[in-house]
């Protein structure tokens, strides 16, 4: 019959529809990630090979045809889609519905998989605002991995995005290392087998897995990816600062000697690499970090030429300026700098800006033949200094010196011992061995004391960095004397420190 | 769970709720009286209007109660499923399935509460498709009756309108319940397989449990991970194993040989699925200073639902419970608590704040401490402390008589009052649930925060008494029986929009409907002026001007019409919001996703409800299809 | 007539009547658009076969959606029964073939008998032997499990003609009722209607097919752009009395005396004599002819019948 035709044919349908839907299902599961567990399956067919042939969507990313098909079934009204569930997470986020929340970022982000603002936004909000939300540290801990986590599969569907690279190393280096709960934190993340798959205990570092990443992010504009929102002065900071803090938490954790040395060693080397890179300026042109010291030399050398062109024209016309000055001025000028008035330090200031002789002054004055010498030569010279001005500038936005010093003393048996010895009074003090707490500290600030003597460093005293670093020592080392009902040493081994620092630290009390 | 709008208990529901509806109803029958009588008035005059419009109503009393045949109705609900078998309704639930199969990929399975995702994914596109399905067919069904013409040859028969339309939304809803079935059913497995997994345990996991001297053999190590966690096991000497519970369950574990060679092997999942019975108390607060407050403090929270309690204070978040009996809880009260924690300070970090739980005889004041518990905010998923009350309590850490303080206008009133409180009832060591605490079976569970400078907070929901667990099955089938009342109520406007309107825009007016019954409680408080920027026009008038919602509008002539205007359209949506039924609270996808039975009270008040929508709509349906000529 | 029992002993008993019948279509804001029926006044007695005849748009499809309930009228009154023909229960007694077969096209036949069935509450037992009985009447037996959406028209019209009969009704409205029949058909279905009607049942029709209504109708209306313009004994309306023909064969024409005479000396035999009827067509393409000269008069003008 007729009926009984048209009925199977219907059924024939269904059945073949849903035979084809089998391939499909079977060709386009998509893969999981098998750190996190899940089902740590490969996928279908297409995920694998797309994983083989490390093919991506135009170059974006992953090809996902769950996404593929909500962005279609939203019939073009994808970006009011997106607002909906936009206003949904902030909605479960208010409302404290973690478990929702992530669903719902899971299908924001399949919605719009190559808005990068939503990755980074919500990544933030995991990682900083919802983990805050939690009373229990490793619950916490839990959701700043699930920020980072968030972020890895963003970088998942979009391969060609540094910033999101950037991200990754800063969420796991920062939020890991500089959270109130940073010790706590570290520790979880050494722990964390899921996260780490097989990486060796000692490289679950924060700051290591960071700085892999940061150096991903580096690569890929290295190949030409466009670098947007951030300036490549920092951006290329951060690897090799994380080296740094790298070397920095060893100490916190106790690790010193050979270890110690080689990290600082690498951090230098990475630091010094940092300064070999040409970064773009404001004013157009490129500079180098480490050309400073470079271009002052040149500086200095034309000053020298320029005497030898004209000897004594220098001294001459400082003379000249000098003599110009009103005499309050030149007392000021004339008195030592430790012994100068407050006045008298604006007037000093304004006097030497008076007398400063530049390399023009001085090449004018020069007639005859080597005039046109002299001038080309302070012509150099002014770009030399200019140089030197700009690359200042951009040193002070990353600490450049100040991280090179660092990087360098680090390195000394005497920074070494020094920190070591600190470390162990520390722990006698937590451990209420005073003796040897005391001990501990004395030889410590031994240490100090020669390296703070060395020749390498003169300015190292004067760094306000260390110096406040050392403030905080004294004032531990206070602690335990006062514990013991000892007197202040006279004269103090570090007095020097006391004298230049004491200001640095607001509740510091100095010794009477 | 969450419960924002707890239903009162049934008795306290019934009669409030039947007085509103039947003075809403009389005003509607009031007014479609009246606007029936003015438009045959305008033709007949208003003498013969108030006669036929009477006529109308003894008729439709005659066709509603006398003659309306169940077997005609029968006959035009079986046309109704063999029209939807026409019309192929069948394909929704070829949808159901093609959506599962394709979104059970991007659920994840590693979440905290997958139970919570699958169930509220099933259970969500089981609801959102049944309503488009009601509203397609609710809708189309007699509109397209009416432009075949079949309809003449059926209103040529003795066939009553209220058997047309009683017969359409039965038909339907005999065709929503058997797709709704199928949808359950395969819902379940649904969740049943996408939850399943195992853990191996290789051998080498396991490690000696180093503190325990007396217990040789034990042994402790954690499983392989699967779906993003692990769990931790302990197997002792005689092959013996338990399993942790993580992420809300648990495994069972077998020992398969013996000695050296030994493996184990980890059953399926189990305490997904469950359907707790919950005992629910009266919140309320007692204040730093020892007064009793409605609400608690807040920590600087947008959303308000929990009130906090400031620690080591008198402060105390107090739920009074009613109606037990030990033949209720033989042994004692087995709680459940859901806390905030806020810190004012860091604390320990790696130490949770602590907390008191006591229970206080409401009579007579008498406060029993039983225990110091580490508030783990959050720790365990889902996030729900479990304390015990035991029934005898022995040597509890601190027994004391405390009486509320209440501020009233005849200043602060104690409650036992000082003349009242008996010291000596403090005496004894050891105190019996029933006997000293419960005053008729009323009993105060208060929870307080001993740390200072941290605080707790709670919300009702928050601590119940977890009576029993009730079966998940049928738990699944009253969440499915909710979707089924929204269905019907979705039906019923539907196929009474549809008796005056054509197909699409009868389909319209019930989309409207349903959205405005989503939205109830917004409308309800635009209606009632509690929203920021005024009411509809002066909102528009804010949007077109770009006005600030805060600021005040100036005050003059064009503003005070606004206002006016404003007042008029607030009365307009008031009327409109108190027939729109509240399906915005019909859902309960939450109850059953985060294992809590439905109570069986709740079912009741809203069938209740959905009758209260459903009779009403069908008697104006009624009306607008005698008042309409068939053929055109 | 103040009931619709017959008024005095003899008098059949009223089956349909209408006072002042009229039906204004009315656009969107109420203004008038398509006046379709004016007060038609019109009796219908038990027994009767009656012929609504019409032009397209005339008005008789009206009058019968107005006797059915189906439209209300702006003015006058329509009974059925004796009750007002909105009144549902009135449908217990009438059985209604629609003028196209507006039946559902997913239903086979037998279940849309058994559907129709349903709805007059018959009995289980009844509705399936009366299904049966009239699957056999209309000659789709064969066909009852097919769905109605694969009958021809003929078929669906026979269909049609089934459930209108399920309730055995006792007044039976046809709408067209041959259209989309054969002619094999078109005779059964004359043949059924004069069956119905000796069985005592009261049928109106409304057709402009002239020769089904001669040959099955008692009594027609002629029904012009909305009003009643003749209604009479069809015998009746086609008898022309003041003219006389004489049909013979064989003779040359001459006065009719003499013809006879002629006929008699000549042993010639005479085939008829006496009032000569016209044909229904004729008679209502004159009426409609009548009517767009004298819009608004009732004729009664060449043709005279003794109706009502």
């Amino acid at each position: 019959m007729t009926f009984r035709a048209a009925f199977f044919r219907k059924i024939a349908f269904l059945v073949v529809i849903a035979i084809l839907l089998l391939p499909l299902f079977w060709l386009g599961q998509p893969s999981t990630s098998p750190a996190r567990g899940a089902r740590g399956g490969p996928g279908g067919i297409l995920a694998q090979l797309r994983t083989r042939s490390g093919l991506s969507e135009a170059e974006l990313g992953e090809i996902d045809p769950t996404s593929e098909a909500m962005r279609l079934t939203t019939l073009g009204l994808r970006g009011v889609a997106a607002n909906i569930l936009w206003t949904k997470a902030d909605t479960y986020k208010m409302k404290k519905d973690w478990t929702n929340l992530s669903a719902t970022l899971e299908q924001l982000v399949k919605l719009e998989p190559h808005f990068i603002s939503v990755w980074r936004f919500q990544a933030w909000n995991l990682s900083y605002n919802v983990s805050a939300e939690f009373d229990d540290y490793r619950k916490r801990y839990e959701w700043v991995i699930r920020g980072i986590e968030f972020l890895k599969k963003g970088v998942r569907y979009n391969e060609r995005e540094p910033k999101l690279l950037w991200d990754v190393g800063w969420f796991t280096a920062q939020k890991i290392g500089r959270a109130d709960e940073s010790k706590q934190f570290r520790r979880l993340f050494k722990q964390d087998d899921d996260f780490h798959g097989p990486r060796p205990l000692e490289e679950r570092d924060n700051w290591l897995v960071g700085k892999e990443w940061f150096a991903r992010g580096e690569e890929l504009v290295e190949q030409g990816a466009t670098l947007r929102g951030i300036s490549p002065l920092l951006f290329f900071s951060d690897r090799p600062m994380c080296q740094m803090n790298y070397s920095e938490f060893l100490s916190k954790d106790g690790i010193f000697g050979e270890r110690a040395k080689q990290s600082w060693s690498r951090a230098l080397e990475e630091w010094l690499q940092y300064g070999d890179r040409e970064f773009p300026t404001y004013e157009g042109g490129t500079i180098r970090l480490n050309d400073k010291e470079r271009f002052d030399t040149r500086a200095q050398e034309i000053w020298e030429e320029l005497e030898k062109l004209a000897p004594g024209l220098k001294a001459k016309i400082e003379q000249e300026k000098r003599a110009r000055l009103r005499p309050e001025e030149r007392r000021a000028l004339d008195t030592p700098f430790e012994e100068r008035t407050p006045e008298q330090q604006a007037l000093a200031f304004e006097a030497s800006r008076k007398v400063h002789v530049t390399h023009r002054e001085v090449a004018q004055r020069i007639t005859g033949p080597r005039r046109s010498e002299a001038l080309k030569l302070a012509e150099e010279a002014e770009k030399a200094l200019q140089m030197s001005s700009k690359i200042d500038q951009q040193r002070t936005i990353v600490n450049f010196e100040y991280w090179r010093m660092r990087a360098r003393f680090e390195q000394t048996p005497q920074a070494i011992e020094a920190r070591e010895y600190i470390y162990l009074g520390d722990e006698a003090f937590r451990a209420a061995d005073l003796t040897r707490a005391k001990q501990y500290y004395d030889l410590g600030l031994q240490k100090w004391r020669e390296l703070l003597d060395l020749p390498e460093f003169p300015q190292l005293k004067h760094d306000g960095n260390t110096g406040r670093e050392l403030i905080d020592v004294i004032r531990n080392y206070q602690r335990i004397l006062d514990a013991r009902d000892e007197p202040w040493p006279r004269p103090f081994i570090l007095q020097d420190i006391i004298d230049l620092h004491k200001d640095s630290v607001p509740d510091f009390e100095p010794p009477a | 769970m969450v419960i924002e709008n707890l239903l009162p208990p049934f008795p306290q529901w019934f009669l409030p709720a039947l007085g509103i509806w039947i003075g809403v109803l009389a005003l509607v029958a009031l007014v479609g009286f009246f606007l029936g009588w003015l438009v045959v008035a305008l033709e007949r005059g208003p003498r013969e209007a108030l006669v036929r419009n009477w006529q109308a109503v003894v008729q439709a009393l005659d066709d509603f109660v006398r003659r309306l045949s169940l077997k005609r109705a029968h006959g035009l609900a079986y046309l109704a499923v063999k029209e939807s078998i026409r019309r192929r309704v069948i394909a929704v639930f070829v949808v159901f399935l093609v959506l599962l199969m394709f979104a059970g990929w991007h659920i994840d399975p590693a979440s905290r509460e997958p139970a919570v995702l699958y169930l509220n994914f099933v259970l969500s596109s089981t609801t959102y498709l049944m309503l488009l399905l009601a509203l397609f067919i609710g809708s189309f069904s007699l509109p397209t009756d009416i432009r075949n013409r079949t309809i003449h040859t059926v209103v040529t028969k003795p066939v009553r309108a209220s058997e047309i339309i009683l017969g359409r939304l039965s038909g339907f809803a005999w065709v929503t319940t058997f797709i709704l079935v199928g949808m359950g059913v395969v819902s379940y497995f649904f969740v049943i397989f996408g939850l399943n997994h195992r853990h191996a345990l290789p051998a080498a996991n396991l490690q000696p449990v180093a503190e325990a001297p007396g217990e040789t053999g034990t042994l402790t190590g954690l499983t392989a991970p699967a779906f993003g966690h692990r769990h931790r096991v302990y197997v002792d000497a005689d092959g013996r194993g338990r399993v942790e519970v993580a992420r809300g369950h648990y495994h069972s574990i077998r020992m398969i040989g013996s000695g050296p060679e030994a493996r184990y092997e980890i059953g399926p999942p189990e305490g997904f699925l469950l359907a707790r019975v919950p005992v629910y108390g009266r919140l309320e607060f007692r204040d730093r200073d020892g007064l009793d407050t409605d609400k608690g403090l807040n920590v600087g929270d947008e959303w308000t639902y929990r009130g906090y309690i400031q620690g080591a204070s008198p402060a105390a978040l107090i739920w009074t419970f009613s109606g037990l009996t030990p033949q209720r809880f033989p042994t004692g009260l087995p709680l459940e608590l859901t806390l905030g924690v806020f810190r004012t300070h860091k604390g320990n970090i790696e130490k949770p704040v602590l907390g008191s739980i006591a229970v206080r005889n409401p009579r007579t004041g008498l406060y029993v401490e039983t225990e110091i518990f580490e508030s783990k905010e959050f720790a365990e998923v889902p996030e729900i402390k479990r304390l015990f009350v035991p029934r005898t309590i022995i040597n509890p850490p601190s027994v004391q008589i405390i009486q509320r303080k209440k501020n009233t206008v005849e200043g602060i009133v104690l409650s036992p009052p000082n003349e009242d409180v008996r010291m000596e009832l403090t005496q004894k060591r050891e105190f019996d649930l029933y006997e000293d605490l419960c005053d008729n079976g009323r009993v105060e569970v208060w929870i307080r925060c001993i740390e200072p400078g941290q605080y707790f907070g709670a919300a009702q929901p928050d601590l119940y008494i977890r009576a029993r667990d009730a079966s998940f099955i049928v738990n699944m089938f009253k969440a499915c029986y909710g979707i089924w009342l929204v269905t019907l109520i979705v039906l019923a406007y539907g196929i009474t929009a549809s008796t005056f309107l054509s197909a699409p825009v009868a389909m319209v007016a019930t989309i409207g409907v349903l959205v405005g019954g989503l939205f109830r409680d917004f409308v309800i408080k635009l209606a009632l002026g509690q929203t920021y920027g005024g009411g509809p026009f002066e909102s528009l008038y804010r949007l077109v001007t770009q006005e600030n919602v805060m600021s005040e509008l100036e005050p003059g002539l064009g503003t005070l019409l606004l206002k006016m205007a404003d007042v008029i359209a607030r009365g307009f949506l008031f009327a409109v919001a108190s027939i729109l039924p509240p399906l915005g609270q019909f859902g309960w996808s939450d109850w059953v996703a985060h294992g809590f039975d439905i109570p069986w009270e709740h079912v009741l008040i809203r069938t209740l409800q959905t009758l209260a929508f459903v009779g009403p709509v069908i008697v104006a349906g009624y009306f607008f299809l005698r008042a309409r000529e068939i053929a055109e | 007539m103040s009931s619709g029992k017959s008024t005095a002993p003899g008098t059949p008993e009223v089956i349909v009547e209408t006072r002042n019948l009229t039906k204004i279509y009315r656009d969107f804001w109420g203004r008038q658009k398509v006046r379709a029926l004016k007060a038609l006044d019109l009796t219908i007695y038990r027994g009767e076969v009656f012929g609504l005849l019409g032009p397209n748009g005339s008005g008789k499809t009206t009058t019968m959606k107005l006797l059915l309930g189906l439209l209300f009228p702006t003015e006058g009154q329509a009974l059925v029964f004796g009750r007002d023909a909105t009144d549902v229960s009135k449908n217990e007694r009438i059985g209604y073939l629609p003028e196209e077969t507006y039946l559902y096209r997913f239903l086979t036949g037998e279940e849309t008998l058994e559907f129709f069935g349903r709805l007059f509450n018959m009995p289980a037992a009844v509705r399936r032997q009366r299904t049966a009985e009239l699957l056999e009447l209309v000659g789709l037996t064969a066909a009852r499990k097919r769905q109605v959406r694969e009958y021809s028209k003929g078929m669906a019209r026979r269909l049609g003609l089934a459930q209108a009969l399920i309730n055995d009704p006792e007044l039976i409205l046809l709408d067209e009722p041959t259209t989309g029949l054969d002619p094999i058909g078109t005779r059964a279905m004359k043949d059924l209607i004069l069956r119905l009607r000796d069985q005592g049942k009261t049928i109106i029709m409304c057709s402009h097919l002239l020769a089904d209504v001669q040959d099955v109708c008692d009594r027609i209306g002629i029904l012009y752009d909305g009003e009643l313009k003749e209604l009479g004994r069809v015998d009746a309306l086609l008898k022309v009395r003041d003219m006389t023909e004489i049909r013979f064969s064989g003779g040359d024409g001459a006065l009719v005396d003499e013809v006879k005479q002629v006929i008699e000396r000549h042993n010639g035999r005479i085939h008829f004599i006496g009032n000569p009827t016209t044909t229904l067509e004729e008679l209502f393409l004159q009426i409609i002819r009548e009517s767009e000269a004298h819009p608004g008069r009732r004729v009664r003008g060449g043709i005279s019948g003794d109706g009502h």
